[in-house]
């Protein structure tokens, strides 16, 4: 490792330590995230994306590198994507190069693999056993035997190569709450029918799941050495379901991992999609200093301000629509009105949700520049 | 008038059980197919309402939608008989490329159940598709729907089709999905963009009365 890049990686990794601490900065930090797009804008098929982690790790670092300064990566990318996003919402996945022509973007599958039967297998069973019986039916058995070698050989290993590059990495593995597990499984649609007609089945099943959950965030990032993980919410968000659902399926999961995750030392990344302004205040039950709440542009991030003052540093959130289909002006515009009302302490810069495949390079480097012009502080 | 209160309020409120079995019971008792459904869409009015007060979330809406499809299919026979009048035609469908069904299927049964007749493509909907079931139909309003950023460019294409095929000025576009926002809707062109379901069927209702005027 090069001395230049050792320092970078520590400058970047501490001024992001600071924001987390809502300590003065000497700027605000922006992290990268866009699985989809560091392929497209470095020129590499999806296919290859998709089926060579060693490629992927490659093609986000050059990502990184052709990005002015940025100070590291939200989500490590580290194995197959496809196999990753399976095993998060056990939904097929159509790959680029296989399912779908090569130029296209990855589809998750909206199915039910999973029937009302098998919520007994769950409980009378447990949930290895379950995952034994439901991986066949969503994984193709090649990439993820392919993963999980790779995977093993190299993911203890992987935060390196980003320090080495001279970039920090705010996370290294993605968890979530059962309740996303059993979305995907079922289908959103069947297990939200599912909720009203059999909460008692559905609860006993998310009871069974949720210390696998736990002790294996909690493996993981030990693997990694990094310690904070994301904790992902979709269709779990306040404005997909009832408060009735909410409080009972969702948040008393969140707390559970979330307390016995920090217990660890073990930060969690909120990468909350969809909107979640209904229960924001909830998030102050949580132990301060555990979480990043991490919104995707739905959830009034000025609010989540309001609400959790410095129980919680916010990261986020340009939408993925205005990094599409906005104008560099547009979101040059959105990022200075996020630093001027919500900087610099306690803010990390980054894409709402992923950077879409699809973000013009001009957009991105409004996003990059405009953090750095209205991110700097003077001292 | 007690038993189609008591429906009203059985759907508004999501009591599946009840609801089917205060329809059934009616039926028995000789009330009409058309009454019978004017009952469940006055209950459905309330779920819109009580969602746009943020009572209601999406799964009420979904579970809503369940009831009031499953009633439907039990009317359908008894409302053809009758025959029923409908609010006016929408075409609808998930853009090309993008197979992502949940938030079109929530519009489709919203609208559906204000009283508006739906022409569902599905997903992965090529323009030329959107063309010929507008054609056929004679709709005047189109719902484009799309999860990802890549349904933008599906949008765009399917509008600029509809402008090829001379009917941008008679056909009313409206827009919605994740990341859809009111800079999405301008530059694919579209007329208006729906931030959930009860705001497209707003939209569309709001057009369809106008286009009665």
């Amino acid at each position: 490792m090069s001395d230049h890049k050792l320092d970078l990686w520590k400058q970047r990794d501490a001024r992001i330590r600071k924001a987390l601490a809502f300590e003065p900065v000497d700027r605000v930090p922006f992290t990268f995230l866009g699985p989809a797009y560091a392929p497209r804008s470095q020129g590499m098929p999806f296919s290859t994306f998709c089926t060579d982690a060693d490629a992927a790790v490659n093609v986000t670092l050059d990502t990184l590198d052709s990005l002015d300064d940025v100070d590291g990566i939200n989500m490590m990318v580290a194995g197959l994507f496809p196999v990753h996003l399976t095993n998060q919402w056990l939904s097929r996945i159509d790959i680029p190069g296989r399912e779908l022509p090569d130029g296209d973007i990855w589809q998750v599958h909206e199915e039910a693999v999973m029937s009302v039967a098998d919520y007994d297998m769950i409980i009378d069973k447990g949930w290895p056993a379950f995952l034994d019986y439901i991986y066949p039916k969503v994984h193709k058995p090649d990439l993820l035997a392919k993963h999980n070698a790779w995977m093993q050989e190299n993911y203890a290993d992987t935060g390196r190569r980003y320090h080495e590059r001279g970039y920090a990495t705010l996370c290294s593995m993605i968890t979530t709450i059962p309740f996303e597990a059993l979305c995907g499984a079922r289908s959103m649609t069947q297990f939200f029918f599912d909720c009203y007609r059999m909460p008692a089945k559905v609860k006993a099943a998310l009871d069974v799941i949720q210390p696998f959950y736990v002790d294996l965030a909690v493996q993981v990032t030990n693997i990694s050495g990094i310690k904070s993980c994301w904790v992902g919410g979709w269709r779990s968000a306040s404005a997909m379901v009832s408060p009735k659902i909410w409080n009972e399926f969702v948040f008393p999961y969140f707390f559970d991992l979330i307390t016995k995750l920090h217990a660890q030392g073990i930060l969690c990344v909120l990468h909350f999609d969809q909107k979640w302004d209904r229960d924001l205040k909830r998030f102050l039950e949580l132990p301060k200093g555990s979480c990043v709440f991490a919104p995707d542009g739905a959830t009034n991030i000025r609010l989540a301000r309001e609400v959790l003052g410095n129980h919680m540093p916010l990261l986020g959130d340009v939408p993925a629509g205005l990094l599409a289909a906005g104008s560099p002006d547009d979101v040059h515009k959105y990022v200075r009105e996020l630093i001027r009302d919500l900087g610099p302490a306690g803010l990390i810069m980054n894409s709402g949700c992923d950077t879409p495949y699809n973000t013009p390079r001009a957009n991105m480097d409004a996003f990059v520049a405009a953090t750095h012009e209205y991110g700097t502080c003077a001292h | 008038m007690q038993n189609l209160n008591a429906i009203q309020a059985a759907l508004a409120n999501l009591e599946e059980d009840l609801a089917l079995q205060l329809v059934a019971e009616a039926m028995a008792a000789g009330v009409s197919a058309l009454e019978l459904l004017k009952a469940c869409q006055a209950g459905m009015v309330e779920v819109g309402a009580r969602f746009e007060q943020q009572e209601y979330f999406v799964s009420d809406l979904m579970m809503s939608g369940e009831i009031f499809k499953q009633i439907s299919a039990i009317l359908e026979p008894g409302l053809k008989a009758g025959g029923a009048v409908s609010a006016g035609k929408v075409v609808i469908g998930t853009v090309k490329g993008d197979i992502h069904d949940i938030g079109k299927d929530i519009v489709v049964n919203m609208l559906k159940s204000a009283n508006i007749d739906v022409i569902d493509l599905g997903v992965d909907v090529a323009p030329a598709k959107f063309i010929d079931a507008l054609k056929n139909s004679g709709a005047t309003v189109l719902g484009l729907s799309g999860l990802l950023t890549l349904a933008f460019d599906s949008m765009k294409a399917t509008i600029s089709a509809l402008a090829e095929a001379g009917m941008r000025d008679t056909v009313k576009v409206m827009i919605g999905g994740g990341p859809v926002d009111a800079t999405v809707c301008r530059v694919v062109g579209a007329d208006d963009w729906g931030a959930d379901a009860q705001h497209a069927v707003r939209i569309a209702k709001g057009w369809l009365e106008a286009a009665h005027v």
